[in-house]
């Protein structure tokens, strides 16, 4: 035992003199996504992607130089402790950046320790606005990117009456409330708008399903769901069940993208519609790359990485932007430093998959937005494109 | 017809694809000339870009007797109209043959002739339908189709296509519908079609000028009970706020009493469908339970891993799901069977997943009910991960079969197949369960070891194998409850975490111990919840219910029927 000590300390010491020469070629940057518990099974798909698009970057020489070196950190699906992990990625790892979160009750539970440390998010998933802090960029489609959109196009589809329905949690709330707000700012009566959410793994829907029933016998009826995760097999299921198609009575949901679509019953969902700003089946050459570098990568991708049947979607594609976006700030500061890095993000434009981007003063995203249809397949058919909408995370700026 | 006769068409055996040809030959020599003008249409609309001109061209085929076009214009709204495009030539849409060969392929049927398309040689080419380009349709069209189809299908075969036809075109209020109704409703029999055709008839005619019109309308949808008649009677009734002249006193009345009648007739069709839903999902809660009810009811172990034999069952399910598929291919008549083999099947996977637990663990703490809840939780956690890493995190897609979808509809309350199968199935078990355990001697031996086991074992009972059995039996009915739950909601790792709880609640306010304990309780359950719900809605009523257990197990702490047994012994 005596003898082994000193051989253990010198090796330690050697491969703490291997990590400082590394560290001199490398930049650390933080990924805070859960990797188990229940939203794993959305969040480990963007570890994946951020680790693709970190091969991708270093495959071209790396930032200002620097090779990407990921720091990855498990949350668990934990809120509180996404704060501590969050903590330990500022304090212990100095990472120049993180790129995380999926719910917006983990963004808000590290808001402040990025505020206090002076650290940088990125944050990636349509979230309910109302929000603004200098310490993070939100690439994420904004109420007036996604929920505000897809409205118009039910209203200009001669919509009259609105079944609101969701999981019972903050995104799904401030949303229906921002909602309701321009609804009836569209004339649309108090009479004809529901609002209804259920808890987290909720499995009868069939109160819910047999009032929609009722609700759309009339027609120019729809549903907007904002049903998070698994719930929405048994809604599908029961709603199919009951009679009601798309043709009837469409459902627009905000949580569902095409890696949902992977473990869902897609045939129960052929002709419901999605708004997001990115679909898998856009056809531009940035987008085809993305898709066709993406799977290449899985091919040879690291342990762990699921590498059957994957797809991509919107989340996933915003966190890829937002790498980019960060490492054009940061050629453009000269530094990894986080005041210098927020102080040039602004004004940055990336070619991404969907169009191009500009980063706002307001961290938000001007981003195109579309409307698609579930096919059977799992893939959106796009039937409207808006074009390019700016995003605003005030909901008083965009309502009146 | 005969592509109706082609989407039967099981994987193609040679005999089969050559009767469908000839048949189809046949057919196609005896359509007159006509129904293949129609045709040329059709090829027109759908390889014609301009949305506007699409929609004429799809418009006029509204009146065209000839199957195939329904058939074509089903197909296109669902993507399932494929274009051939052949060098310098037009192109050419079609549609696949229903069954495929070894290699996955199928032949393509041109629309235009009805003949498979072939190559310069004369051979018919084979297609995949991933690789295929599908014709282009956008919502609008999508509708435009819908209408043509809509009124193709009031003339259907099937007096449910006829209904919900009759109800979406009434919603127009397109007066020019109007002919088409009647022409119907002179010759239909089905009282059901007959209704939606008159309600149909009534909406339309509400946006007529003439007030006595509008006034029959206004009647005849009072007397219909029409809830699809309440929107368009509210309409109107703020529509005579702002312009009261276009309206008279009795048209107005009329108005009134309609709106009463009908409210009143949706208040007694929500008490029936309450009810159903409260059974429905009393037998969903009882499908659960009943397995621990046993496991934990009368052997007395606290089983965490109960859900995990759910989701074993469930996976069995899917595992036979996917054989189906391998064997007939999806969406056929074989495949409707693979839930009549799901349901053994899930029975026997569990149940040698408990005989295996029960063997090789909780023998060994039947004295120690405490530590058999640790084991029992650090097992269903193994069981988890190990589903995880055979079949991946994500959750697995199972069909329901054809028997168990859609629904019928009495008196405006929608009963749904698979729930009304849940209730059939949950009656079955439980008789099943109470024969086994009353009438059998296996029955009589678990009542006598659950009551003593030391004097059962004294009179020469083997109490080991009991145990053996009886645990396999309570694990093989949660396993079928698994089965059966696939039909209503998800099959992933984490699916027995999601009903745990519920059993518990079910099998303790039942009474540990006790039969007709757990189905009152479910019973009990599963009603309060439907009848709160739309009340409270599902988050203050789920609480509403737990908190009403609670106090209700103050008052009582054993439970509805307090039964002494082991589970309650010191």
């Amino acid at each position: 035992m005596k003898k082994l000590l000193p051989k253990i300390l010198s090796g330690a010491a050697a491969l703490a003199l291997a990590l400082t020469a590394s560290a001199q070629d490398t930049v650390k940057v933080g990924i805070l996504h859960s990797l188990s518990g229940t939203m794993a099974i959305s969040e480990t798909s963007l570890k994946d992607v951020l680790l693709f698009t970190f091969d991708e970057i270093n495959a071209k020489g790396g930032v200002l130089g620097k090779k990407i070196e990921p720091v990855i950190v498990d949350p668990a699906s934990n809120w509180p402790l996404f704060a501590e992990k969050a903590e330990g990625l500022l304090v212990k790892d100095k990472v120049a950046v993180v790129f995380g979160c999926w719910t917006s009750v983990s963004r808000k539970s590290v808001l402040p320790v990025f505020e206090k440390y002076n650290g940088l998010l990125f944050y990636p998933v349509q979230y309910e606005g109302e929000e603004l802090s200098k310490n993070i960029f939100y690439t994420a489609e904004a109420v007036n990117q996604q929920a505000v959109p897809a409205v118009d196009y039910m209203l200009a589809d001669g919509k009259k009456k609105f079944y609101l329905v969701g999981s019972d949690y903050v995104y799904p709330r401030t949303t229906n409330k921002i909602l309701k707000k321009y609804l009836k700012s569209k004339g649309i009566a108090d009479a004809d708008i529901i609002e209804i959410y259920t808890p987290f793994g909720h499995t009868d829907y069939q109160t819910i399903v047999a009032e929609i029933k009722k609700f759309s016998a009339g027609g120019k009826a729809c549903v907007i769901s904002t049903l998070n995760g698994d719930t929405n097999v048994p809604f599908f299921k029961e709603f199919a069940n009951a009679g009601l198609t798309s043709e009837n009575c469409p459902v627009v949901s905000f949580s569902l993208s095409e890696d949902e679509f992977r473990s869902l019953p897609t045939k129960d969902l052929v002709g419901h519609l999605g708004c997001w700003t990115y679909f898998m089946s856009l056809t531009t050459p940035e987008n085809k790359k993305f898709v066709a570098d993406f799977k290449k990568w899985l091919k040879t991708a690291p342990a762990g990485v699921d590498r059957n049947n994957r797809v991509t979607c919107s989340p996933m594609n915003l966190s890829r932007t937002g790498v980019y976006l960060w490492k054009q700030a940061v050629e453009k500061a000269g530094s990894f430093d986080v005041d210098k890095v927020r102080e040039a993000l602004p004004g940055q434009t990336f070619k991404a998959p969907e169009g191009k981007v500009t980063m706002q003063e307001n961290h938000h995203l001007i981003n195109p937005v579309f409307i698609g249809e579930t096919m059977a397949n799992g893939q959106f058919k796009i039937i409207k494109s808006l074009g390019p909408v700016a995003g605003e995370p005030f909901s008083d700026k965009f309502l009146k | 017809m005969i592509l109706r006769r082609l989407n039967n068409l099981r994987p193609p055996t040679r005999s089969t694809t050559v009767a469908a040809l000839v048949w189809l030959l046949c057919y196609i020599f005896a359509i007159p000339l006509s129904a293949a003008n129609h045709r040329a249409v059709l090829v027109q609309a759908i390889t014609t870009n301009d949305v506007a001109v699409q929609a004429d061209l799809i418009n006029s085929l509204a009146n065209v007797p000839d199957p195939i076009i329904e058939q074509a214009l089903t197909a296109w709204r669902q993507g399932s109209v494929y274009l051939y495009e052949p060098e310098d030539q037009p192109k050419v849409p079609f549609l696949l043959e229903a069954g495929t060969d070894a290699t996955g392929k199928s032949r393509g049927i041109d629309l235009g002739t009805g003949e498979f398309i072939k190559d310069a040689a004369g051979q018919p080419l084979l297609f995949t339908a991933a690789d295929l380009t599908a014709a282009d349709t956008s919502s609008k069209l999508r509708r435009v189709i819908k209408t043509t189809l809509d009124l193709l299908a009031l003339s259907n075969l099937n007096p449910n296509v006829r209904r919900d036809a009759a109800s979406k075109l009434g919603q127009e209020q397109n007066a020019d519908y109007l002919p088409h109704f009647r022409e119907r409703l002179a010759n239909e029999k089905f009282p059901e079609v007959r209704k939606a055709l008159t309600e149909a008839i009534a909406i339309t005619e509400l946006l007529d000028e003439k007030a006595d019109v509008r006034l029959g309308a206004v009647r005849a949808l009072d007397q219909q009970r029409s809830i699809p008649g309440l929107d368009f009677l509210a309409r109107l009734e703020t529509e005579a706020k702002t312009k009261p002249q276009a309206f008279s006193l009795d048209l107005l009345n009329a108005i009134h009493q309609a709106r009463i009648h009908i409210e009143r007739h949706v208040s007694t069709s929500n008490f029936i469908e309450t009810a159903f839903h409260g059974f429905s999902l009393s037998a969903v809660l009882l499908i659960a339970a009943l397995g621990l009810a046993i496991t934990f009811g009368l052997m007395g172990i606290i089983n965490m891993a109960h859900g995990e034999m759910i989701m074993i069952g469930a996976y069995s399910a899917y595992l036979t799901q996917n054989l189906f598929i391998k064997m007939f291919g999806q969406g056929t008549r074989g495949f409707d069977f693979y839930f009549l083999a799901a349901l053994p099947f899930s029975f026997l996977t569990a149940g040698l997943v408990g005989i295996l637990l029960e063997r090789g663990i909780i023998r060994h703490l039947y004295k120690r009910p405490l530590e058999s809840l640790l084991a029992t939780w650090g097992v269903s956690l193994v069981l988890q991960q190990t589903m995880r890493t055979i079949f991946g995190a994500a959750n697995v897609q199972v069909y329901s079969p054809s028997w168990l979808t859609g629904n019928i509809n009495a008196q405006d309350v929608v009963f749904a197949y698979n729930r009304l199968f849940v209730i059939a199935f949950a009656i079955a078990i439980v008789v099943f369960t109470w024969l086994l355990l009353t009438k059998t001697s296996l029955g009589l031996q678990v009542r006598a070891l659950m009551q003593n086991r030391q004097m059962a074992a004294c009179m020469g009972v083997r109490t080991d194998r009991v145990n053996m059995a009886t645990f396999a039996f309570g694990s093989g009915l949660a396993g079928m409850a698994g089965a059966c739950l696939s039909q209503i909601g998800n099959i992933g790792p984490s699916l027995g975490q999601s009903h745990i709880v519920d059993c518990f609640m079910v099998v303790v306010l039942g009474g540990v111990g006790n039969l007709q304990g757990t189905v009152s309780a479910a019973l009990g359950i599963g009603v309060t919840d439907q009848v709160l719900q739309p009340h409270l809605g599902a988050v203050l009523g789920k609480i509403t219910v737990l908190a009403a257990i609670i106090l209700f197990l103050q008052w009582r702490p054993a439970g509805l029927f307090a039964t002494r047994g082991r589970g309650l012994e010191g």
